[in-house]
């Protein structure tokens, strides 16, 4: 059943770019038939799922390499299950948006397919070194795709820096995931199998910071985030989408699952460093895009500060504030996509990014009206306007995270606040004012164009104004993770204070 | 001694497949004799149809009963087995790569595979060799091929250059070798045989001599130069730049494997006594085959020095294995090896290829490439990023098996400086990727405008398109179906008698 999801894309991969003689429009309808056949799969993987069932659904296990404890284990729970549609619903978008001409077509989403694939598989591993093996896969396919498809000659340094960066996080995972099985005495990498509990607390540090800065380049954290600007801007929309939508999602899911699932004696320890660079990674997201003149740029820096939300909820860990920490992963995939694909389109159809040189493209006639308009909507979304899943994330992560550290999070709704202003920039620059009437009349945005937007929008909305569906896949499983950190949170203060009686 | 105690003692029957080689060799000569100058149409295929049957007859002789033969100076178990397999195929490979190659450079196709067969069998013996005499003798051989096979183009003014290198260094350190060995001989009292020596230096109470020490370094100077470890590396970037390709390919292949099937097994029987010692030398080794390697890769402009450097890196990879010094450790440099063979082979076809259709093995001249052949495009790609270590290709599950097996070994620096410097080498690897297949068709260099059209008619090019797919499929699919090579590597070590003890003491030592 889960398996469908990663070979069926790689199928589709191996298709698009070895048979002989495809066409470009055949490729690309090729890539939208597996994409959409990955969605259908996705919902009914959702209509057959129990939501009162904390554990791993849908389990799969086959012995792979025994000697090295590699084994084939798939399996989803509330945690992945939310990531999965996401990926389901980005992949396609990715695709659909795609430039009908694209240069080197059978290459392009071939890439894409895989990287899909790679993705998916890392949310379903439940093995760490299966979960290293698809973490590793999708690095060369991205490099690839930024690499030929980026924007401006720089893309082939924002290539290297994504590929370098991210080369750099997975050697620390893996060093890490092996300290972890070989540490704790385990004889397979399985993630049941693995417990820290009996580890020295300083072996158990040193082995979660790793995995804490390797995850931490992936999402990217402040001041691990040098990659970001330029990947996300030198990659095309599609890619963007990708980039930003879910490829870093695989980072906050891993802090999650391997950072708290596996170290929740230690996550207490660190959880305020984490809560605290989050609260900085919003701050600096939030300040550095007032900044931007480019708005690409800007909705890159943007992501950085939203990301710095699910960090906070994540080190929080209560249950309100872990199941924040997934809705904002979703909320701000779906937002990130609708705000890339929306500066695709104007940049296509204006040629600029300048913050300077766009200008009144509300103006219903000659300028962009319907982008416009789901652009304001995208910038609502993203400062979090009520209504929609970004306020639904967001009041949940600040709402679960206060009562633990209220100080980081005092900032953070300061940021929710500065996010509204650089949107405010954006919007007021682009969408509004004149016109002008030596460059105008641009060319009409067809509707196909729009169609991601839309689809996008529309998800938005439902999930603000219906935020059950958003929150109910996650809840029992955040629940049985909670229960675990607090029972040993509990054991770690009574600890603390039995010798303080004694004394 | 009667005769049926003297035939069980020689046991010839274990250098079958050797001597299924030397008969191949004999066929090569005399059919080039006899027949003239058209037996190379048919020539290299004998050769590799032996070659073939020598792997065959491996196979046969795996778990063989009674592995000791000729009164001890060969040991045919399972270890030797598989290196002589690693061996025998990748010289197998690399006549399919020169056949096209040595022709064109204008040179006598029979006896670059006499002379190659030659240092096949060297490697073969080698990798079994239980004696010091016959240690010694069978480097030789192969050594002394090596020599000739980089010479072989002998109009070209580098290859002189690259074998007189060779040769000069080569000598130097079997020199330095047979030094070694010889006070090896003298502290154990006068033993060949490696087990003997052992006994014979713990008889003697030499175990913490100096002698022993000096023995030791001497005899791992001999082996990191086959090995081409760092220090030992000197020659490498030029006899590989200066060599023909082909030659190049078993250098970095089969006499690799041959070298580290001697470093096995001359230290672990010979030197157990001073284990520790010859574990820090190695580790020494190993880091600085790591560093310099993958970081003086990353300056190279032409491909065979890149190549020449990436394999000193993987050297010192593979010698983690040889560190770790336990099961784990012996089976992942085999499977490391296996998965090696085809991937290095794979990337050295496509380089033959490339610089026989257009005459340059510069990294800038691949720019663009993917336009005019795909395929080439495709397999050097995917040998290249599998020498980087990215799944699902073979190399990644090899070097996972390697840094597990020295984590568990607690080699955790080692590993650690591993995993460091496999980030290194993914960029000047994916630099030559970048080059084929990220540059736009106005960006392309000068030898792809002029690409020859591609025509796999041609005389000697069916044996490389062969050779070409095979590897191709060999890299992509070996780690994701590894599990027959993981257990092959596995049950190499776990079934030799030879590196049980070692293993033992090393655990019980811990």
């Amino acid at each position: 059943m889960l398996s469908a999801l990663i070979w069926l894309p790689v199928l589709g991969a191996a298709l698009v770019g070895f048979w002989p003689g495809l066409s470009a429009s055949r490729a690309r309808f090729l890539a939208l038939a597996v994409a959409s056949s990955l969605l259908v799969w996705t919902v009914v993987l959702f209509s057959q799922f129990d939501i009162s069932n904390p554990a791993i659904q849908f389990s799969e296990l086959f012995p792979w390499i025994e000697t090295l404890g590699l084994n084939y284990h798939l399996g989803v729970d509330g945690l992945s299950l939310p990531l999965l549609a996401l990926a389901g619903i980005l992949t396609w978008i990715a695709i659909y948006s795609s430039n009908e001409s694209v240069e080197r077509p059978r290459l392009y989403y071939a890439l894409i397919l895989s990287v899909n694939a790679g993705i998916v598989g890392g949310f379903l591993a439940q093995n760490l070194l299966l979960f290293i093996l698809f973490y590793e896969l999708e690095l060369i396919p991205f490099y690839l795709l930024i690499a030929i498809w980026g924007g401006t000659p720089q893309r082939g340094y924002a290539a290297m820096k994504f590929l370098i960066y991210t080369a750099v996080s997975g050697i620390l995972i893996l060093a890490a995931f092996l300290g972890l099985a070989w540490l704790s005495g385990s004889s397979t990498f399985d993630y049941k199998a693995i417990i820290t509990a009996g580890l020295p607390l300083t072996t158990q540090l040193i082995l979660l910071t790793m995995l804490l800065v390797g995850f931490g380049i992936k999402i990217p954290l402040v001041p691990l985030h040098t990659w970001l600007p330029d990947a996300y801007v030198e990659a095309s929309p599609p890619v963007a989408i990708l980039l930003g939508g879910i490829l870093a999602k695989l980072g906050t899911y891993g802090l999650v699952r391997f950072g708290l699932g596996l170290f929740p004696e230690t996550w207490a320890l660190v959880a305020p460093g984490l809560a605290i660079i989050g609260a900085i990674s919003a701050v600096y997201g939030a300040l550095t895009a007032i900044a931007q003149k480019d708005i690409k740029r800007m909705v890159a820096y943007s992501s950085i500060g939203h990301m710095g939300y699910v960090l906070l909820g994540a080190a929080a860990a209560t249950e309100i504030s872990l199941i924040g920490a997934v809705a904002q992963m979703v909320a701000h995939g779906l937002i990130l996509a609708i705000l890339f694909h929306l500066v695709g389109v104007i940049e296509t159809k204006v040629g600029t990014r300048e913050l300077d040189v766009l200008n009144g493209l509300m103006s219903p006639v000659r300028g962009l009206p319907l982008t416009s308009a789901l652009l304001v909507l995208g910038g609502m979304a993203s400062a979090g306007i009520p209504g929609m899943a970004g306020f639904v994330a967001e009041i949940l992560v600040l709402q679960g995270s206060y009562s633990v550290f209220p100080l980081p999070t005092l900032v953070c709704v300061v940021c929710t606040g500065l996010t509204a202003v650089y949107f405010v920039i954006l919007l007021n620059r682009t969408c509004f004012g004149k016109l002008d009437n030596n460059t105008a009349y641009y060319p009409k945005v067809k509707l196909p164009e729009e169609i991601p937007a839309l689809v996008l929008a529309v998800v938005i909305f439902f999930l603000g104004l219906q935020p059950t569906w958003l929150v109910r896949w996650s809840e029992s499983t955040v629940a049985a993770m909670v229960a675990t950190v607090q029972i040993d949170n509990e054991q770690q203060v009574a600890a603390v204070e039995a010798p303080a009686i004694e004394r | 001694m009667d005769f049926a105690n003297l035939a069980a003692q020689l046991n010839a029957g274990t250098i079958l497949p050797e001597g299924i080689v030397i008969t191949t060799l004999m066929v090569v000569l005399v059919g080039d004799l006899i027949v003239g100058r058209s037996a190379s149409r048919w020539l290299p295929y004998a050769a590799i149809a032996g070659l073939l049957s020598a792997t065959a007859a491996l196979y046969f002789q795996w778990d063989n009963v009674s592995p000791i033969s000729f009164l001890g100076a060969f040991n045919s178990d399972d270890l030797s087995i598989v290196f002589r397999g690693i061996i025998a195929l990748s010289a197998a490979v690399t006549i399919l790569m020169s056949i096209r190659y040595v022709e064109q450079s204008g040179t006598a196709l029979a006896e670059f595979i006499a002379i190659l067969l030659s240092a096949t069998l060297g490697g073969m013996f080698l990798s079994g060799a239980n004696e010091l005499v016959m240690i010694f003798i069978s480097l030789e051989t192969l050594s002394i091929s090596s020599y000739l096979l980089t010479g072989y183009t002998k109009r070209d003014p580098r290859s002189n250059e690259a074998a007189l290198k060779y040769l000069l260094i080569g000598a130097s350190s079997t020199a330095v070798f047979l030094y070694g060995v010889s006070l090896l001989y003298g502290l154990s009292g006068g033993k060949t045989q490696l087990d003997a020596i052992a006994a014979g230096i713990a008889n003697n109470s030499a175990g913490q001599s100096l002698g022993l020490v000096i023995a030791l370094v001497f005899a791992i100077a001999g082996i990191a130069f086959k090995i081409s470890a760092a220090p030992f590396h000197q020659w490498t970037p030029d006899v590989y730049e200066g060599s023909p390709t082909p030659v190049v390919a078993f250098l970095s292949v089969g006499s690799k494997a041959a070298g580290f099937a001697l470093a096995i097994r001359l230290l672990t029987t010979a030197f157990p006594l001073v284990t520790e010692e010859w574990r820090f030398v190695f580790t020494a080794l190993a880091v600085l085959s790591m560093v310099l390697g993958n970081v003086v890769a990353l300056a190279q402009s032409s491909m065979k020095r890149m190549l020449a450097y990436s394999s000193i890196a993987q050297a010192g990879f593979i010698m983690i294995g040889l560190i770790a010094g336990t099961d784990a450790g012996y089976a992942s440099m085999v499977f490391y090896l296996l998965v090696y063979l085809f991937m290095n082979l794979g990337g050295f076809i496509c380089v033959i290829l490339f610089s026989l259709r257009t005459g340059t093995d510069q990294i800038s001249e691949y720019s663009g490439l993917y336009q005019k052949d795909p395929l080439l495009t495709l397999c050097l790609s995917i040998c290249l990023l599998s020498l980087g270590g990215i799944p699902p290709l073979a190399g990644f599950f090899g070097k996972i098996y390697l840094f597990w097996a020295g984590w568990q070994a607690e080699q955790y620096g080692l590993v650690l400086l591993g995993l460091i410097t496999t980030v290194i080498s993914i960029y000047y690897y994916i630099r030559v990727v970048r080059m084929m297949v990220v540059k736009e068709p106005q960006e392309m260099s000068a030898a792809v405008k002029n690409y020859p059209e591609i025509s796999w008619n041609l005389p000697g090019m069916r044996p490389l398109q062969v050779g070409l797919v095979l590897t191709l499929v060999a890299t992509s699919l070996a780690g994701i179906l590894s599990n027959p090579l993981f257990t092959l590597a596995n049950n190499s070590i776990v079934r030799t008698p030879m590196l049980q003890p070692a293993v033992v003491s090393r655990e019980v030592g811990q």
